[in-house]
């Protein structure tokens, strides 16, 4: 599979690039706690701890790397096989994860799940952004797919 | 002169009881999309698009299914990557 490209502006480049310094380092403990790990084998859970913290650290390396790598107007990402466009795709999923759960703790799911209905106004100036975030990074996700796996879609 | 032959009287009786099955069970969730979890499902289960996207609308719809069944260490190691994937999901015992 050739190379794969998601591109942006450079604006979003910023934007993005600063919530995920704030928000990469909480996302593998959102991702370890959200985890159902077997509570019965404690030799079973102690490896899932560790992979899954191991796979997050992985995860805010990428994206540091990805986004800090991303040049030009519009800036353009680029991953250069499956392999790395699968992880690349998980690490926004954590990411969207621990924004879910660190900034949207009260809003429902049902909300979230339509979130082009939220009401901007009615959300502090923080959610509000966080909430552009979340969708821009959704947005990455569905380009990434499309160019992966059309099937996957309806 | 021949021994006559015995015919030892045998009884067998089946004492194997199959192993628990275990069913990897995956939970509705509003973050991640759904052709998202339709290629988690094709990549770590292995499935085509179609039967990924049946499971991924049974979940949409009912809040949840069951998307493997069987021994317990593959169970548990299919759990772990849809975890990987970050999708919301766990082990039970079948039955």
């Amino acid at each position: 599979m050739a190379e794969l490209r998601l591109t942006m502006t450079t604006e979003a480049r910023t934007v993005l690039t600063d919530l995920l310094r704030l928000i990469a380092p909480a996302a593998a403990r959102v991702t370890v706690n959200r985890a159902h790990v077997p509570a019965t084998d404690p030799e079973i859970a102690g490896f899932w701890v560790e992979t899954l913290t191991a796979q997050a650290a992985e995860e805010a390396r990428l994206l540091a790397v990805a986004f800090a790598g991303a040049k030009g107007d519009p800036a353009v990402i680029v991953l250069p096989n499956e392999a790395q466009a699968h992880a690349f795709l998980r690490a926004l999923s954590a990411v969207r994860l621990a924004l879910r759960d660190l900034v949207f703790a009260d809003v429902t799911d049902a909300q979230l799940e339509n979130a082009e209905d939220l009401d901007d106004a009615t959300l502090p100036t923080e959610q509000r952004h966080a909430l552009a975030c979340y969708a821009c990074f959704g947005l990455l996700q569905q380009s990434l797919i499309a160019q992966l796996c059309p099937e996957a879609f309806d | 002169m021949a021994k006559p032959k015995l015919k030892p009287e045998i009884k067998t009786e089946s004492l194997v009881s199959a192993a628990p099955r275990w069913n990897v069970v995956v939970l509705n969730d509003p973050i991640n999309y759904q052709a998202y979890v339709v290629l988690a499902f094709m990549n770590v289960l292995r499935l085509g698009a179609a039967e990924a996207k049946r499971l991924m609308r049974v979940i949409h719809a009912e809040g949840r299914a069951t998307v493997w069944t069987g021994g317990r260490e593959r169970a548990e190691m299919l759990s772990l990557e849809l975890q990987q994937w970050h999708l919301n999901s766990l082990l039970e015992q079948d039955g």
